[in-house]
């Protein structure tokens, strides 16, 4: 199996088990779509960092017994709206909405003397609302900007077809990040965002790379129109550089969620590890599998 | 011969490049999320002209550097209408903020008199002293400092001790309460009528009466004591003397004055007056949209974090391909070492050179281009094993599968760069440094395939014919086909 595998000579109908993942593809959308509608209509809770909503967060490494906590909660200072533990650190952290400086260094006194820590020591971050709208806008253009060039030049370099079937597998992968990350209630943060741009030019350039092969055997087959035989033993031949060229990506990926696990750090290098992680997994899956039913249509037309 | 030599190229100028920055002592120059501070963005009102945020900016830079224990501050103009201001290793944050954020307090002072007088400090008194004629007593009042002689802290109701670097030299002033503030002020503007430099000034129609009572009073006064001093958040930016042509018993009338500047400049101590006296401190009145404050402890430990994931990845990946392609594996670690060694020394370079901060999505960028710079290996060695298995020579096939991967490679990378180049303009903070790094790894991806892989794939092919050296398949599996 494995030494078929790396000759490329697997034999797997690729063709005939296009209208199955088809379902599957049809399946997942609508369970993405089915989430998203959660979120709107409240019923699943969009966990957005202080970035987006504005307000401050204060974080520290110190002692902590659960007393301690809900003294904070309930201090009268400023509103502190939740507070974050972690399994394998003492670092804890706490949400508060918007207040005053004055507040703001008042609050930040009680914590450094309750907890006995030098106020340098507790990280103090604060977000007016408007920030995290800029980010979302600025990075909702540079999306729309980035679509349209990709459109263009996979039309220019293939057909117009594919351009679409690329945005299909690219929608895919960030539906099916997103939706982990509202199913998990993970925290969503600028750095969250970054990953999902990243998981966007990463799924396309797998998805390109396929595309080029497959343009490659039609040319030396001297196809004018991709048939399925050409389908079948490109896909056969491509799943072997697929796995290699997924686990060397995943591998520094995984190096960070596992070395920041056992440092017991959860920091913006973890937070976007996490999505990345997810992203390429799905940019694999869907550069193959999301394709396929794409392509087979085009066949058959 | 020749061949070998293009091969050689690219880890020659990694390691000359690395041995420059060790020897010369460059490193990547941290983000403050990597080395602990203060990281705030501010930003103007919709459609603030890019002037007044340029004037802002400087006026920033001027006051953060006031403070002393500011190591590189860093204020940059980010997008149309936020600054970025980086404060890396201050923790005292109150302070770092209050100078940033709020507009200064500007008063009008009257001069009661100044060190230029008789060279020392207008607060110090000296009394004879009885035991010891030779060392004169110092009387220092409350308040102010006992070495140099100017009052800790500015009160503008009270007589006050200030410091003023305006005239190049530093001259101390004794000066009243303040008489006016910036509020008094309607306009100033830098103009130059004949061969001189004047900042004309204009007063709020009720301010009007209060000026001229204010320029009778010193009119009537002579030396030191008629200069009205300019005072900033307890600095005096200028102390212009009343012109003898000033009636006494008329002062100066029509709530307009006229500030000779000289001709020594062109202009700048004209026009930053100009900017301080209309907006007091800042010409813009931002809006802090974040702060952030990372402690350097914790930076330290994200750095560790991003660097042994780093070496982690890359030792990891490196044993994976070598297990899978043997000796093609070879060329692909003295690839990937010679791009990781490339990657750094340039960062390190444009750190030093152009500014550029590695900060954590930087490392994010970089520990994601390994992925993607081996999978240019892996996509030449692919294709290498395609063309051997529909029965090609093991030399032809090596030098048609790094002529095809290129094609392959240079579409998908062109993709990656222009993802990162859009994501570079469009982008604000963090982003940024991500999309630098990506965008730098890709293009040494595509310099590495062409230069490197391209010939390193052939010589391989002339060293052995047997793929077993290259795969784990034998001739018996490609004869099968």
């Amino acid at each position: 199996m494995f030494k078929n595998l790396f000759l490329g000579n697997t034999k797997v109908d690729f063709y005939k088990k296009s209208k199955f993942f088809y379902k599957v593809f049809i399946i997942e959308i609508t369970i993405f779509v089915g989430i998203i509608i959660m979120v709107f209509t409240n019923t699943l809770d969009l966990n957005l960092s202080v970035d987006f909503t504005g307000g401050t967060t204060y974080q520290f490494d110190t002692e902590y017994s659960s007393e301690d906590i809900s003294d904070v909660m309930n201090s009268n200072i400023l509103e502190v709206s939740r507070y974050q533990t972690f399994e394998n650190s003492n670092s804890i952290i706490f949400r508060a909405t918007e207040a005053s400086s004055e507040e703001e260094a008042q609050f930040l006194d009680y914590l450094s003397n309750k907890f006995n820590i030098p106020d340098s020591e507790i990280e103090f971050q604060r977000v007016g609302p408007t920030f995290g709208q800029e980010i979302t806008q600025k990075g909702l253009r540079a999306l729309i900007i980035f679509l349209s060039f990709i459109v263009i030049l996979i039309t220019y370099r293939y057909e117009f077809r594919y351009s679409l079937i690329a945005l299909a597998a690219l929608v895919h992968d960030l539906l099916l990040c997103f939706s982990i990350y509202l199913l998990l209630n993970l925290e969503i943060t600028p750095s969250t965002v970054i990953a999902l741009l990243t998981i966007l030019g990463y799924s396309l350039y797998d998805t390109v790379i396929l595309f080029d092969k497959l343009n490659d055997a039609r040319k030396v087959k001297k196809q004018n129109n991709l048939n399925i035989e050409t389908l079948n033993s490109t896909f056969n031949e491509v799943l072997m550089r697929s796995i290699n060229t997924s686990i060397t990506s995943v591998i520094p990926i995984a190096s960070i969620l596992f070395i920041g696990n056992y440092l017991g750090l959860s920091g913006a290098l973890t937070d976007f590890a996490l999505p990345l992680f997810i992203g390429i997994m799905s940019g694999t899956y869907s550069s193959i599998f999301v394709t396929i039913p794409f392509l087979s249509k085009i066949i058959k037309n | 011969m020749k061949n070998i030599l293009k091969l050689l190229l690219l880890p020659v100028i990694s390691i000359t490049l690395f041995y420059y920055t060790l020897s010369s002592n460059i490193s990547p120059k941290l983000g403050l999320d990597l080395q602990g501070g203060i990281s705030v963005i501010l930003t103007a009102p919709e459609g603030t002209e890019q002037e007044l945020i340029e004037q802002a900016v400087e006026i920033m830079r001027t006051r953060i550097e006031a403070f002393g224990d500011v190591q590189e501050p860093e204020i940059s103009i980010s997008g149309n209408n936020s600054v970025l201001v980086q404060l890396p290793g201050v923790t005292d944050q109150n302070k770092a903020i209050e100078a940033l954020g709020t507009t200064g307090l500007l008063t009008f002072r009257p001069v009661l008199d100044s060190s230029l007088t008789n060279g020392y400090s207008p607060a110090f008194d000296y009394q004879p002293n009885p035991d010891d004629p030779e060392n004169p007593l110092k009387i220092v009042p409350d308040g102010v400092d006992e070495i140099i002689g100017v009052s800790n802290e500015d009160n503008p109701n009270s007589i006050s001790y200030l410091l003023g670097v305006n005239t190049g030299f530093p001259v101390i002033y004794e000066l009243g309460p303040a008489a006016l503030t910036g509020n008094d002020i309607s306009d100033a503007i830098a103009v130059y009528p004949d061969n001189e430099w004047i900042v004309s000034l204009e007063l709020k129609s009720d301010s009007d009466s209060k000026f001229t009572n204010l320029t009778k009073d010193l009119a009537s006064k002579s030396g030191e004591q008629r200069k009205l001093a300019i005072v900033l958040d307890g600095e005096v930016v200028s102390a212009p003397g009343i012109a003898y042509d000033v009636d006494p018993n008329v002062g100066i009338t029509g709530g307009n004055a006229a500030i000779s500047m000289g001709n020594t400049d062109t202009g700048e101590s004209a026009n930053n007056l100009a900017v301080i006296l209309r907006y007091g401190a800042l010409p813009v009145a931002f809006e802090r949209s974040s702060i952030q404050k990372v402690s350097a402890s914790l930076g330290e430990n994200t750095l560790q974090l991003g660097l042994q994931a780093g070496i982690v990845g890359l030792i990891i990946v490196s044993s994976l391909l070598f297990l899978y392609y043997r000796a093609l594996g070879i060329v692909v670690i003295f690839g990937l070492s010679s791009f990781g060694l490339l990657f750094y020394s340039v960062i390190s370079i444009l750190g030093n050179f152009q500014g550029y901060t590695l900060t954590l999505a930087g490392i994010a960028g970089a520990i994601v281009s390994i992925g993607l710079a081996a999978d240019s290996y892996i996509v030449t060695f692919e294709k290498f094993k395609d063309e051997l298995k529909v029965g090609r020579s093991f030399q032809f096939a090596a030098n048609k599968a790094v002529d095809d991967a290129w094609k392959t490679i240079l579409i998908a990378d062109f993709v990656s760069i222009s993802a990162a180049f859009l994501l570079y303009i469009l982008a604000i903070g963090p982003i940024k440094g991500f999309a630098l790094a990506l965008g730098l790894a890709t293009i040494f991806d595509l310099f590495f395939t062409r230069i490197y892989t391209r010939n390193a794939v052939p010589l391989i092919s002339n060293i052995t014919t047997n793929p077993r050296l290259c795969f784990p398949i034998k001739n018996k599996d490609l004869q099968n086909v």
